[in-house]
């Protein structure tokens, strides 16, 4: 990565002074989770739980953010057919989601016979541009991110979902007791130096904008706002409660509702935006890692894969070309991301 | 259907499930919460359960506790009224416990579980003999239950066909063998529900002095009922269970960690008597009462292996079967079999014939621990695993031997074991120092091939969950010195292929290279619980002195 160190058990680079590697070559990240007596515990009881305080007393229990990749597609498959609850499927495409995403979407509602609502925009695509071009180091899935999440809110409070479920793994978003709110993951020092450019981005490029007046500026700004309209909705994510990793859950949802992998996808065995090529592109280009280390990173501490098949996942493995055509579509060439 | 047996409050916390009155998957609380003989809820114990089923609560019909709670609470205050003003502290110190959680069980079950329907309460003693005889191959049987206490009885027996048990008669608190046995092992010193098998192993290095002591302490009838002389006793009136009196008779109690002496295990050997003599009794009168010619034990009573062969031996049932899991995480099987079979109807289950009830682990689950522990291994094929643990056990390496499901129940029985080569007159002392960090009088077991075991041992038939001892045949003598006990006699675990086949073909191997049909086996644990992921037995071989750890087909040397 740049030719900086990488941490001897995660994989995650050196990036002082947020991620530090001592002379055995560990991170601080590792050393932190080393000492734990104990990772906190969710058991999927504690999910139950809250599901049930929420179930049947609206038309949807839930609204489940579904991109059509394997860990939001086992989380839509887990809340119809493992918890018993009638989800709202939600699929919102900013002009980038792929086929086979789409694809795959299209299957899980049809076998599982759930309600279903599409959303395709180019509401973002003008921000995409001008973060590209502005050569600013902001990550592309950040501003999206926060965006999404605003959309699934704005979603849930229009069909009165009281639960918001997103695929998110255990190497995504925060690990709470029991949360009350959407954890925001923007302060933890592997995302320090991201989560700064990315507020300068929204602060100073997005300002003169006007289609984006009123975009929050960080993910907090956003939380505060869900929060001062009393939007009570609750994010939660089944994979931080269960046990499985990946390998059990993807045979569930290719058993159960003809899940399939992408053709094409970063990291290895995942299903993303054609935008996220462009975006691990950069942030290689500008912090030597992504937000993708940091999932595997967590993944790799919590026992899910080995640090080996984390590092094999992050390989980059896509060509010019397919950057070519992704940048085509925002009328931008390979010049705008060196 | 299933039925999800629980037990918890006490000690052992458990959860059990039941499909069709067949056991899927039973686990105690403490080999989640690494706190030993743990009282809590068992919440990770359930969700262990279900996972295992590839189920949730929605699924689950009926959920069965193992004992009555208000019942025992009614026996509690009064004993504590019987005793009042003296037993004011214990009542004063007891009674939030029983209010926040020992009668709160059916709000704790819907609150941590969200199971709304109303719970099956099923009689502490009823549960320990639904454990033991829908566990066993007998189609009907008499049973003996006997344990600390439960409700107020602390023995019972009674008659069990089809899915019909009734109890004829009950001994009820504080006459109580598991609490004596209890008060005893606190008295020399240890702790209880972990000392009780320290007390029993210091018996063997004393002799009965204190035999006509424990006769003026506990009136024994013939049919095997008693009475404890409450004049020595000090219920519920403050730390210790005994009194000045008891000391009169006894000497001062020991205190823990301090020397032992020839008294201590004196004691100890005359109270082992003295529960031998009882036991035998109360069999003996249960065959004559009953008639039956198969016999049902359960109770954390006996876990005593050394009475439990003399019941096999020295009583005229046919045939024993003893529930391997016979204390209180036994009793929420019990009371989950006692649903499932004689309320719900479900047709009875193939006798119990594996413990290997709790979870496994894949080659690619340790592989990523090791992995990421940057521990180096190797992967064997199926075959050469074999070959080489063998090699390795003959040549006297302590092998950490981890595989398939874990055991529920106190015992290792192969799947998460430390083995050893039983031959070496060594061995005992290097496990008990430098692995277990133990007590050096503590014996070791042995996993016998069972088809060899008569050639060997003398008294012992099937013993399949290592609870009876088999006397060492003079021909054999001096062959296996680290698990023969000072009198000659070898806790047992029978071994066939049909029962643990992987276990089996490695103790076959060590028999080729060895001439010796067994190993020495002990539980996977250094003071803490039996170890039960990868990494805790990694931990476990990397602060102890385990030469070599095989998890599945992955081989970690030192």
């Amino acid at each position: 990565m740049n030719g900086r160190r990488i941490c001897a058990t995660c994989v995650l680079p050196e990036i002082r002074p947020h991620i530090v590697l001592d002379e055995g070559g560990i991170c601080n990240l590792c050393q932190d989770f080393n000492r734990q007596e104990r990772t906190p515990l969710l058991l999927e009881s504690d999910f139950i739980r809250i599901l049930d305080k929420h179930r049947g007393k609206n038309k949807y229990d839930c609204l489940v953010m579904c991109s059509g990749g394997k860990d939001s597609t086992a989380a839509l498959y887990f809340m119809k057919e493992r918890y018993k609850l009638n989800p709202l499927a939600f699929t919102f495409d900013h002009g980038f989601e792929t086929n086979d995403a789409i694809d795959n979407v299209k299957r899980a509602v049809e076998k599982l016979d759930v309600d279903f609502m599409f959303f395709k925009t180019n509401f973002m695509k003008d921000m995409f541009k001008r973060l590209i071009r502005s050569k600013s180091k902001a990550v592309i899935c950040h501003p999206c991110s926060i965006w999404y999440i605003k959309l699934a809110y704005d979603m849930a409070a229009r069909v009165q979902a009281p639960m918001i479920i997103a695929g998110w793994t255990k190497g995504q978003s925060v690990k709470q007791e029991v949360m009350s709110a959407c954890g925001c993951n923007v302060h933890q020092p592997e995302y320090k130096a991201m989560a700064v450019e990315t507020q300068k981005f929204l602060d100073e490029q997005v300002a003169d904008m006007p289609k984006y007046a009123g975009f929050p500026r960080s993910m907090d700004e956003l939380l505060k706002q869900v929060k001062r309209s009393g939007n009570k909705a609750m994010v939660l994510s089944p994979h931080w409660f269960l046990p499985y990793g990946p390998d059990e859950y993807v045979k569930i949802i290719q058993d159960n509702v003809g899940w399939q992998y992408p053709a094409e996808s970063y990291p290895r065995k995942s299903t993303n935006c054609s935008l996220n090529f462009i975006s691990v592109h950069n942030s290689m280009r500008d912090f030597g890692y992504t937000h993708y280390h940091v999932e595997m990173s967590k993944l790799v501490r919590e026992g899910v894969m080995t640090r080996d098949e984390a590092l094999k996942n992050l390989d980059m493995n896509f060509s010019d070309k397919l950057l070519d055509g992704i940048l085509g579509e925002l009328d931008l060439t390979q010049k705008d991301i060196r | 259907m299933y039925v999800l047996g629980l037990s918890c409050y006490y000690h052992d916390s458990c959860a059990v499930l039941l499909k069709d009155g067949v056991v899927v998957a039973a686990a105690q609380e403490e080999r989640f919460n690494r706190d030993k003989y743990s009282p809590v809820f068992p919440i990770q114990a359930v969700n262990y359960c279900f996972q295992e089923a590839g189920i949730t609560i929605y699924d689950v019909d009926e959920v069965a506790f193992y004992e009555k709670m208000f019942l025992k609470f009614e026996r509690t205050m009064l004993s504590h009224l019987s005793g009042f003003p003296f037993t004011l502290k214990n009542f004063v110190q007891t009674l939030p416990l029983w209010l926040k959680e020992r009668l709160a069980v059916p709000y704790y079950v819907e609150e941590e579980l969200r199971f709304k329907k109303p719970l099956w309460f099923v009689k502490h003693h009823l549960s320990h003999a639904a454990s033991s005889y829908f566990c066993s191959p007998f189609p009907r049987a008499a049973f003996l239950t006997v344990d600390g206490v439960g409700e107020y009885a602390c023995a019972s027996y009674g008659v069990a066909e089809g899915a019909s048990l009734k109890v004829q008669k009950e001994l009820h608190y504080p006459h109580s063998l598991g609490l004596l046995y209890s008060i005893v092992t606190a008295f020399l010193g240890y702790r209880v529900f972990s000392g009780e098998g320290k007390v029993m192993a210091l018996a063997e290095l004393g002799k009965p002095t204190f035999e006509e002591a424990f006769r003026r302490v506990v009136h024994v009838r013939e049919d095997g009922s008693f009475r404890l002389d409450l004049d020595y006793f000090a219920f519920n009136r403050g730390e210790k269970m005994h009194n000045r009196r008891f000391e009169e008779l006894f000497g001062p109690p020991r205190a823990e960690d301090s020397e032992l002496t020839e008294r201590h295990a004196d004691i100890a050997c005359s109270l082992q008597r003295l529960t031998e003599d009882i036991l035998l009794k109360m069999a003996r009168h249960v065959h004559r009462a009953t008639g039956e010619r198969a016999l049902c034990l359960a109770g954390g009573v006996f876990l005593n292996v050394t009475a439990n062969s003399r019941l096999r031996n020295e009583t005229p049932f046919e045939d024993i079967f003893i529930q391997p899991s016979s204390g209180d995480a036994g009793a929420a099987l019990g009371a989950a079999a006692y649903v499932s079979h004689t309320i719900l109807g479900a047709p009875r289950a193939p006798p119990l014939r594996s413990c290997a009830l709790g979870g496994s682990y894949t080659n690619r689950q340790i592989e990523v621990v090791l992995r990421n522990k940057r521990r180096k291994y190797r992967q064997l094929a199926p075959g050469a695993r074999t070959a080489e643990v063998a090699d390795r056990l003959a040549a006297g390496q302590v092998v950490g031997w981890f595989q398939g499901r874990m055991e529920f129940g106190p015992r290792a029985l192969g799947n998460r074991s430390i083995l050893a080569h039983p031959g070496l007159p060594e061995m005992k002392d290097r496990i008990n120092k430098v692995i277990k960090r133990r007590e050096p009088y503590r014996p070791f077991a042995a996993s016998v091939l069972r088809e060899h075991v008569e050639e060997w041992f003398e008294g012992v038939g099937d013993s399949p969950f290592m609870l009876e001892v088999g006397r060492l045949r003079a021909a054999q003598s001096g062959r296996i010195p680290a698990v023969t006990h000072d009198n000659q006699t070898t806790r047992i675990q029978t071994l066939t292929r049909g029962e643990n086949g992987p276990y089996y073909d490695v103790v076959e191997a060590f028999r080729a290279r060895t001439g010796l049909p067994m190993v020495l086996n002990t539980s996977f644990n250094e003071d803490e619980p039996i170890v039960r992921t990868p990494a805790e037995a990694l931990r476990c071989f990397e602060e102890t002195g385990i030469d070599c750890l095989v998890m599945e087909d992955l081989l970690v040397e030192r």
